[in-house]
């Protein structure tokens, strides 16, 4: 379902500000989607040159974050737009400063994979491989229902968000287990310890998203609340 | 998780539909009007809150003039006006036989969008409604000058040429003086017509920090084609369309959440 409704302003300019608003959002969500997909890619196959590049695309990152928050002061000041369209321009604004730190993360993660360590330490990375997958498919399905700004699949996928901190608690079992048999293997638990919480904040952040997402369409805001009390709120 | 009630942090707005009869100034129920055939206002029911100020928005031709200036009965003085349906301030039916029309414009004062005062001096302006009521006391018309002056934020600007000719004062010292003629006279409602679209931004903003300041003693009801001014001064907000009121709700959520389709184009400016 797209709940898109950017169009049919009877000012022109301001359908088209709208609508480059939201392809540099999505632009800047593939972006952050491919930086994810590298970094997991790093921590699979310990690849530097890879890593290298997904910390330089990491400024990238930034300069769109900034540059949508400039788009979006803009518009408040010269469009002042209300009711749908304030929640757009707030969903967006608030948005991308998610998807700045789901950023920021994947560029930790690629940092910590890089550092080529032995055989023991190689192990501790693989321990996370299920859990960046999960984090991966998430990001990917919050995007595409932020793309068309589809509530049902939003809280579908804010649900999601347990199976990631449920596989984040067994990776730091496991990660504990490492550290009682090899108290020297501590520094490079530490940094897997890292990448697999900056993976548990980035399922947070995609259900920040889902929550902009309801927001947005509903003009409800659902955030901290407990919600297994969201739908009867949205009804 | 810790959870929030969302009762915690919604703001509190009354819903201008629930008012108590103690809250209430105008009750309009079932409202409609006609100029000969054409139908102006259809089916209008809503309650205007007492210390509240109410803004009526809607395109040209929706009918929020014509439904302001039922309020005070404005339209008898229009041939081939007909209303049906009824009005009533405190309880009272204004159409009813027994009601005294000058009494009940005294008690419901308008202003206008074009500044309108007299051809005579600011002091005689602001005293004119007191005059013809048949107060002649030099001190109670200089105390009721002074006092709406002030209330009307004029009086530091004017208070050393009371006497001069009340043409010499820019747009805004006008409208503000009209304001204060209006109240001079201690109505207990005060309309108020598009009273900015004819002044620049700086005195559209003086009249409506003063509109904002005069709630605490007078119920406000304001016409106005800006959007954003209807957001920034009103407690709550009226969307007409062709006649018909389309939503009546507090002025935040209206502009955030409306609820009605076509409240929605309208405020974003869309087509419909």
């Amino acid at each position: 379902m797209d709940n898109f409704n950017i169009s049919k302003h009877i000012s022109g300019a301001f359908n088209a500000e709208l609508e480059d608003l939201r392809n540099r959002v999505m632009a800047m969500g593939g972006l952050v989607e491919q930086q994810l997909a590298d970094a997991l890619e790093v921590m699979q196959h310990g690849d530097e040159t890879l890593a290298e590049k997904v910390v330089n695309r990491d400024r990238k990152v930034n300069t769109l974050e900034v540059g949508i928050d400039e788009e979006c002061t803009r518009i408040i000041a010269k469009r002042q737009p209300a009711a749908s369209d304030l929640r757009l321009v707030l969903a967006i604004s608030k948005a991308v400063t998610d998807l700045e730190r789901i950023g920021d993360a994947a560029e930790r993660i690629a940092r910590t994979a890089a550092m080529q360590g032995d055989k023991r330490h190689r192990a501790m990375v693989m321990t996370v491989d299920a859990m960046g997958r999960l984090t991966q498919r998430m990001l990917h399905d919050v995007l595409d229902a932020f793309a068309r700004m589809d509530v049902e699949a939003a809280m579908q996928i804010h649900q999601q968000d347990v199976r990631i901190d449920d596989a984040y608690e067994g990776v730091v079992r496991q990660l504990m287990t490492f550290m009682m048999e090899d108290p020297r293997s501590i520094p490079h638990v530490l940094d897997v310890l890292w990448a697999a919480r900056s993976l548990e904040r980035i399922g947070d952040r995609c259900q920040n998203i889902c929550e902009y997402v309801i927001y947005y369409v509903k003009g409800t805001d659902v955030r901290h609340l407990d919600f297994s009390k969201v739908e009867d709120l949205l009804k | 998780m810790l959870s929030i009630d969302t009762g915690e942090r919604a703001t509190k707005a009354i819903d201008p539909n629930r008012l108590t009869k103690a809250q209430t100034a105008f009750e309009i129920e079932n409202l409609g009007l006609h100029y000969g055939d054409k139908m102006a206002l259809s089916e209008i029911s809503m309650k205007i809150p007492k210390h509240q100020i109410t803004a009526f928005i809607g395109p040209s031709g929706c009918g929020k003039s014509t439904l302001l200036r039922c309020l005070n009965r404005m339209n008898d003085l229009i041939d081939d006006c007909h209303i049906t349906g009824t009005i009533r301030l405190d309880g009272d039916d204004i159409h009813d036989r027994r009601i005294d029309v000058a009494a009940l414009r005294r008690n419901v004062g308008m202003v206008f969008q074009r500044p309108n005062p007299f051809p005579k001096s600011i002091y005689e302006n602001v005293v004119y409604g007191l005059r013809l009521h048949g107060i002649r006391d030099r001190r109670r018309l200089d105390e009721a000058a002074e006092q709406a002056l002030k209330a009307a934020a004029l009086w530091d600007e004017v208070k050393d040429r009371l006497g001069d000719n009340a043409f010499g004062l820019s747009g805004g010292q006008q409208q503000r003086l009209v304001i204060a003629r209006a109240i001079a006279i201690e109505p207990q409602v005060l309309l108020l017509d598009e009273p900015t679209s004819a002044l620049d931004p700086i005195s559209t903003l003086t009249i409506e920090e003063l509109i904002t300041e005069l709630k605490s003693r007078y119920t406000v009801v304001i016409v106005t084609h800006n959007m954003q001014q209807a957001a920034r001064v009103s407690d709550h907000t009226a969307f007409m369309y062709l006649g018909k009121l389309i939503e009546y709700r507090d002025t935040n959520t209206l502009f955030t959440t409306p609820r009605q389709k076509q409240t929605e184009d309208y405020i974003t400016g869309r087509y419909g």
